[in-house]
């Protein structure tokens, strides 16, 4: 990849990637996720293959991983994904809805997380997020399920129908 | 799971929005030199624990190495018991030499 394509690249994609990894790790770590996914591409760019999927899907797969690396530095004993995941209580009244959902997805095992975050914020297709996180559809799906599920029952006290809809009922 | 149910979950995760790419990250990623003596006052360094834990323990085994040596307990000198003391029943100097 000539310095050409790079700068490109790098145009194109850097808000999608910040932005994930904002999302992902928070403003502390957000640029230096950022900044090694493109030191990545510029060193190694024979690791994308256009064949494979799309640059933005590679990008985000980087940042994913670089994130996932990050998380388990500090969370050395905690489970990647947590299927019997209790969702803490949120108090609606701590700030705006804005912060409020931010918190809501933060609190997400990381792998539900990164499955919304690609789904809901990037608006990748499954098989893009499958690819991005190294994972089967299905497994995609189920996480998707999940994180969703868990969410409704977070953001319940500021959206109360979440609840009366939700297929498990109370929290 | 019902449609409209994700569609209002969509409609509320939307609210939470995130800030595009900083200026600073293209400086950061295509290199543009930082002046060192601003590293100096703002630049961080990663230590791994191991060795920070062994230049601790190096430190603390040099610091003790370097505390002066403590000084010998001096031994109790010996007392003198006067109990079998007699005096000299006549003194009689003499003197050893010759007078100039």
């Amino acid at each position: 990849m000539n310095q050409t394509a790079f700068q490109s690249a790098f145009d194109e994609h850097k808000d999608a990637v910040f932005r994930f990894a904002w999302r992902m790790v928070g403003p502390d770590f957000a640029e230096d996720i950022a900044q090694d996914v493109f030191l990545t591409l510029l060193r190694h760019p024979e690791r994308f293959d256009p064949t494979r999927g799309t640059l933005r899907a590679f990008l985000l797969g980087v940042a994913r991983n670089l994130a996932l690396k990050r998380w388990r530095d500090t969370h050395r004993w905690d489970p990647l994904d947590d299927e019997a995941f209790m969702t803490p209580a949120i108090d609606p009244t701590q700030g705006e809805t804005a912060e409020i959902v931010g918190a809501a997805v933060r609190t997400l095992p990381p792998l539900q997380r990164e499955a919304l975050i690609l789904a809901e914020y990037e608006e990748l297709s499954l098989d893009e997020i499958a690819r991005a996180v190294d994972a089967e559809v299905g497994t995609v799906k189920s996480r998707l399920h999940r994180a969703r599920q868990n969410l409704k029952r977070l953001l319940a006290p500021i959206r109360p129908s979440f609840l009366e809809r939700s297929p498990h009922g109370t929290v | 799971m019902e449609p409209s149910d994700d569609r209002d979950l969509t409609h509320v995760l939307r609210e939470w929005k995130a800030p595009g790419a900083p200026a600073t990250l293209s400086a950061r990623v295509f290199g543009e030199r930082i002046p060192w003596w601003r590293w100096l006052f703002a630049g961080t360094i990663r230590v791994p624990v191991p060795v920070a834990v062994a230049v601790a323990l190096l430190l603390v085994a040099w610091a003790y190495t370097r505390l002066p040596a403590t000084a010998p307990l001096k031994e109790a000198e010996p007392t003198v018991s006067l109990a079998d003391f007699e005096p000299v029943p006549q003194l009689e100097p003499r003197v050893v030499g010759e007078f100039k």
